[in-house]
């Protein structure tokens, strides 16, 4: 061990970090605007220390989770923070990994007035006498903004290119020294669909990452500056301490497997996804060589978010409540080949890799661990997010509305126990809309919400049911989806059968599971998801 | 005393009127009731399978015609054990899986193995009907009578034995789920209606709610039913969940009100004893053996929320928010994969117990107080329970030898037991802040109010680590529930949904509404014995940004609510959006009756006699401490420290660097 450490110490900074940020995500979701954010919680909120590296996240979206230190990373690079800045950026060729996830980033700076403390006295007052401005934290957060304009309403259509799929934030400051910058948000506001509901979802990322630095301030301020920092580099050594350990369990060995997406929307042929695991003792290599050239439909995955599905894999594996600092990563070497499915050059168009690809991806680490711990990986959930939009003017009252769901599906079967039904699984966690909410707040309706029974795989284990959601528009409206396991269902395992192929329809006439259409008024939009696969012979 | 005789006649007069404070615990059930202007206390032990049996030789002991107020367990045990009945769900046709899909997220997020927990309602159990009411309240399709006689056949054949009611939007338009309960009423089983329990929106969280309601109906009603027999003249009322009593003819009906009916009888019992010192702020922390329950009163008022979650289900009527952890006395040590000292959630419970309980060698955080001589050698309960010093010893003898290991320097017991407190302590800590920090509240505005028996305890450093200035160390700390049952006022909470943009004209309206509330709960206060200057009601505004979907309560209900409602809102979350429209969600009145004030009796004084001395650790530094048992401290007694104090039910540890005294009521008070 290089570093010598207090384990009482290292497990109160485990929770002091983790709990601000789980406290900027309530007050995020608490003074949100759209449903997407404040019913749906499609947000993460994270710590980091001066050099950027995360040392805290809360429980939120495991795909923003991984790939969030590289926005922070990102803005890092090309951004001199000056105390009071707010740095945004949703560019997934300089951080981001899809448009719609728009990430702020702020200086957590001791003994200088900061973002915070224009408001609040206590955390203002110089902390010592000696010290100058300082970097001692960041704090960000990332929320998915239903709509960051584009061609189709909801910003979740097929472009071929990252132009078509809206606007393009590279690292930019929104707020300086404590002020809104308004050219800026004029700038951004005219460039999406409904700016009240996106003007109010900002404002709301930024009070959340005020929390965040107060409570870090009044942490340092209790504590001390250097034992604060100190054990800020600790938990990434912590970290990276479970995860060797949890690799070393892993026998040695070169574990090989590949699955595809259905399609890109574009082209009707199969895009590979392919991995090699090469575990040696306390590390892994993970070569995603021989997966499909990016494509020209919206389902390239940035390199960010191979990573993430990488980290999330990993995570599981660990098991208990690790920290989820950059330490996880240590020990884990990524190779994803620049201009693959897996790693797209710029300007690919990207909707779709973190929401499809990256559930694709889980499934071929899966698959490949399977092979080296056979009694613990489970069979293939749904491998899907099933995304829809649905927007455009709401005739009643004149107004820009934009909805976005994703919906929940069957989970694959665990060894020794049926998969869960009607779940968001692997790399996303959001909540569904209520129907009473979705029905206050946009001109349509829920007509159907139940469990697709029997759709999940046969086996020794049982896999997770998806579900049914019908949804009618009550006026004329577009709507875009975006969804995979509609040609070949999720793979079971040791045996077991795959799960049901989802099903996507308009006034139950079949639609393609990726692509937009023009809806008149009292059309119906059914989805039926994917269950999970099956665990062993029955 | 010159009016002795007075008060001996009056007493006899009251006889009928004794009121009798009930609060069933694990072990014991405690009584409180006041005799001859005097606080009585006793306990019987608890009778698990039947609670009503403990409370039958309780009362019998004190005899005579009574008034009973209870604060029960039995909800929440059913809940928990899932013991509840056979009960149907009736939705709108397409819905009929709302509990099953719930909000469609895992419950864990990196754990392959996570399980939810099953509906309360069977698959089979759970029926669709025909019907649809949309937002504006508009009927789209009406509701086929012509289905129900086969509907009421289905259940009658399922041999259900309760049923819950809830269709989408009902709350906007009762009549479909009124009109079903008039045709499910041949069934002679209890109904549960949605727009009667909880008529607000979000279909899952009011679903769950008025299950839960039907799945304990039928063993609510026995149970109450069964104190009754004892005597058929009893008033007897619940304590429910967001404070204050209500009927047991309510409470038979609304359960679901009973959930946290025990702890919060535990928080009303601090809030007194906190008014009684002259504190209006507290946060109370009652530490038990495997979990520890927190609540924040601000103003003197108890904050409640309808967000909690009970045995994994959502319950969305207001409850007290009483916010619980994994972390008490029991909790068990260890250090992790990583090399990280953990304690908790796992507890070594009543049995095998902590290592110093002479059954298991598990080291946990009472053995850490064992072993820092936290207890001065006095056990518990009185000395009438002893504990193992030595095995304590040997427990985190073996503890401080792993984390030596992964310190790479030696680390002594003494250390290892203070590691234990240092992070049990954050995990307490943790949980107090999520009441306070995480909500807008300053702690430095608070005082902490610990009970249960090792809260004094833990109390000053958990203080120090919030920055709390004061504690307030209750007088009989062991039974502030049953106390606080007794001196709970009746309470009748209604909300009504206004939703209008926010404009001053408004407000004229605005005071309508709560006059018409008003109005209806003081006829309901009167029959219960409450005359006009009795009665108390506070009126209340939710409101919010427009776009928002979670509120600010304002009680401002007059002037310029729009200031009002920006200071709240920035006070909270540090902005607020001036230029933003405004809308005020609902307004909510609670009317209160306002039950007769045990007097609080002065204590007398005496000087506080030192006659003990302990060596015991603090801070890490080994000190000689004095020791007081608590009954023998008199009033404006002020205590040298560091010391100890002990008594029957409790422990508290006072270290060198603060004061504390006795007031005139017998808290004691410690300024940090």
């Amino acid at each position: 061990m290089k570093n010598r450490f207090d384990p009482t110490t290292l497990e109160i900074y485990r929770a002091l970090f983790t709990s601000v940020a789980e406290e900027m995500g309530i007050a995020l979701r608490r003074t949100a605007f759209s449903p997407n954010i404040k019913e749906r919680r499609d947000y993460s909120c994270a710590v980091f220390n001066a050099q950027g590296r995360v040392i805290a996240q809360g429980d939120h979206m495991p795909v923003h989770l991984g790939s969030m230190p590289m926005a922070v990373a990102a803005a890092l690079d090309v951004i001199d923070f000056a105390p009071g800045d707010v740095v945004a950026v949703n560019d997934p060729f300089a951080g981001g990994t899809h448009l719609p996830d728009v990430t702020l980033v702020t200086p957590v700076v001791r003994g200088q007035w900061s973002v915070v403390s224009r408001k609040r006295r206590v955390s203002a007052r110089p902390l010592t006498t000696d010290d100058g401005p300082r970097t001692l934290f960041y704090v960000a957060n990332r929320a998915h903004h239903a709509d960051i304009g584009g061609a189709t309403p909801g910003s979740m259509g097929l472009a071929t290119d990252i132009y078509g799929e809206g606007i393009r934030i590279p690292p930019i400051r929104l707020v300086r020294n404590g002020e809104l910058d308004h050219d800026t948000m004029r700038l951004l506001l005219a460039n999406v669909r409904g700016n009240i509901e996106r003007r109010g979802d900002f404002d709301a990322q930024i009070g959340s990452l005020k929390t965040g630095s107060t409570r870090l301030l009044e942490i340092i301020e209790r504590r001390g500056e250097r034992e604060a920092t100190e054990y800020a580099a600790q938990l990434i050594d912590y970290s990276a301490r479970l995860m060797r350990h949890t690799i070393a369990s892993i026998p040695d060995g070169v574990y090989d497997a590949e699955d595809a997406l259905d399609d890109d929307g574009v082209e009707d042929r199969p895009v590979r996804i392919a991995v090699r695991i090469t575990i040696r003792g306390e590390c892994a290599t993970i070569d995603f060589t021989g997966s499909a050239p990016q494509v020209v439909g919206a389902i390239n995955a940035v390199e960010a978010i191979t990573v993430s599905a990488v980290s999330y894999v990993f995570r599981c594996l660990v098991g208990g409540d690790v920290p989820a600092s950059a330490g996880l990563m240590e020990p884990i070497e990524v190779i994803a080949p620049a201009g693959t499915v897996v790693n797209a050059n710029p300007p690919a168009s990207v909707a779709g890799g973190n929401v499809e690809t990256s559930q694709r991806i889980v499934d071929v680490l899966f698959r490949a661990l399977s092979e080296a711990l056979p009694d613990r990986i489970p069979a293939a959930s749904q491998g899907t997010m099933n995304n829809l939009t649905i927007g455009g003017i709401d005739t009643r009252n004149g107004q820009e509305f934009s909805y976005y769901e994703t919906v929940a599906g069957g989970m694959g079967a665990r060894p020794g126990l049926d998969g869960m039904s009607g779940v968001h699984t692997h790399m996303t966690n959001s909540l569904n809309t209520p129907a009473e909410a979705l029905e206050y707040a946009y001109p349509l309706r829920v007509r159907e919400y139940r469990l697709r029974r029997g759709s999940g795989g046969e086996g020794k284990q049982r896999g997770g049911d998806g579900v049914v959601r019908e949804i009618e528009t009550i006026v004329p409206a577009r709507m875009s989806l975006l969804a995979d396991r509609r040609k070949r269902g999720p793979y079971g395992l040791h045996g077991g059968k795959e799960g049901a192929r989802g099903v996507n329809r308009i006034n139950s006439k079949s639609i393609a599971a990726k692509g937009s259409h023009e809806l008149k008024a009292a059309d119906r939009i059914r989805i039926e998801t994917p269950g999970g696969g099956g665990w062993g012979t029955k | 005393m010159a009016n002795t005789k007075n008060k001996a006649l009056s007493t006899k007069s009251k006889v009928q009127n004794i009121r009798v404070g009930v609060d069933t615990g694990g072990t014991f059930t405690d009584f409180v009731f006041v005799k001859a202007g005097q606080i009585q206390l006793f306990k019987v032990p608890s009778t698990p399978e039947d609670p009503s049996l403990a409370i039958k030789q309780g009362l019998a002991r004190i005899g005579a015609a009574l008034e009973v107020v209870h604060g029960t367990t039995v909800g929440t045990n059913a809940l928990l054990q899932r013991r509840g009945a056979r009960t149907a769900l009736i939705t709108t046709g397409g819905f009929e899986d709302v509990l099953a899909i719930g909000r469609q997220a895992r419950p864990e997020l990196y754990n392959l193995n996570a399980t939810k927990p099953p509906p309360l309602v069977d698959d089979e159990l759970r029926f669709g009907v025909t019907e649809r009411v949309v937002a504006s309240g508009e009927v789209l399709e009406p509701l086929d009578d012509g289905e129900l006689p086969r509907l009421v056949e289905k259940l009658k054949r399922a041999r259900v034995e309760s049923v819950a009611i809830s269709l989408l939007f009902s709350f906007l338009h009762p009549e479909h789920e009124e009109r079903i309960a008039a045709s499910l009423s041949a069934l002679g089983v209890p109904l549960s209606i949605s727009s009667r329990i909880l008529p607000e929106y979000r279909e899952y969280e009011r679903t769950s709610t008025v299950v839960i309601n039907a799945y304990l109906q039928p063993l609510m009603g026995r149970y109450l039913g069964r104190l009754r027999i004892h005597d058929s003249g009893l008033n007897l009322r619940v304590m429910q969940s967001s404070g204050g009593s209500i009927s047991a003819e309510v409470a038979a009906e609304e359960p679901v009100r009973t959930i946290l009916s025990g702890p919060s009888g535990g928080v009303v019992g601090a809030l007194r004893a906190a008014r009684s010192a002259g504190i209006k702020n507290v946060i109370t922390f009652d530490m038990g053996g495997t979990s520890t329950d927190v609540a924040l009163c601000d103003s003197g008022a108890i904050r409640t929320t309808n967000e909690a979650v009970v045995a994994g289900l959502p319950v969305a009527v207001s409850v007290m928010d009483i916010h619980t952890v994994g972390a008490g006395g029991g909790s068990i040590a260890r250090i992790d994969e990583g090399g990280s000292l953990r304690v908790g959630p796992e507890s070594a419970g009543a049995d095998p117990g902590p290592a110093c309980y002479g059954r298991s060698m598990l080291p946990t955080v009472t053995d850490a107080h064992v072993v820092l001589g936290h207890f001065a050698g006095a056990g518990l309960l009185g000395g009438e329970f002893k504990l193992d010093d030595d095995r304590a010893r040997a427990a985190l003898g073996q503890l401080a030898t792993d984390l030596s290991r992964v310190a790479g320097k030696r680390m002594s017991v003494i250390a290892a037991a203070e590691g234990v407190l240092s992070v049990a302590n954050t995990n307490m800590e943790r949980a107090l802040r999520h009441i306070s920090v995480e909500r807008g509240h300053d702690p430095r505005q608070f005082a902490l109010l610990p009970f249960g028996g090792a809260g004094g305890l833990h109390a000053v450093e958990l203080a120090r680590a919030l920055r709390v200035p004061q504690i307030i160390m209750p007088n009989a700390p062991g039974a502030l529930s049953a106390v606080g049952v007794l001196v709970a006022d009746v309470v009748k909470d209604q909300s009504r949904t206004v939703m209008v943009a926010y404009n001053s004209k408004d407000v004229t309206e605005l005071s309508q509404v709560f006059r018409e509330m008003e109005r209806d709960a003081a006829t309901v206060l009167r029959r219960e014995g409450f005359p006009e200057l009795r009665q108390r009601h506070e009126r209340a505004l939710a409101m919010r940004y427009r776009g928002q979907s979670f509120e600010l309560l304002i009680t401002r209900t007059t002037g310029n609510l729009a200031a009002s409602f920006h200071r709240a809102h920035r006070e909270r979350y540090g902005y607020a959006q001036e230029q933003s429209e405004i809308e005020i969600v609902s307004a909510r009145l609670r009317s209160t009756g306002l039950v007769n004030k045990l007097s609080q009796r002065k204590i007398a004084t005496a000087k506080a006699a030192v006659k003990q001395h302990a060596i015991a650790y603090i801070g890490g530094r080994k000190t000689e401490v004095a020791v007081y048992k608590r009954d023998e401290l008199g009033r404006e007694a002020k205590l040298r420290t560091p010391c100890i104090v002990t008594e029957y039910s409790a422990t508290t540890l006072i270290p060198a660097d603060v004061r504390a005294h006795v007031d005139e009521f017998g808290n004691i008070l410690i300024n940090l």
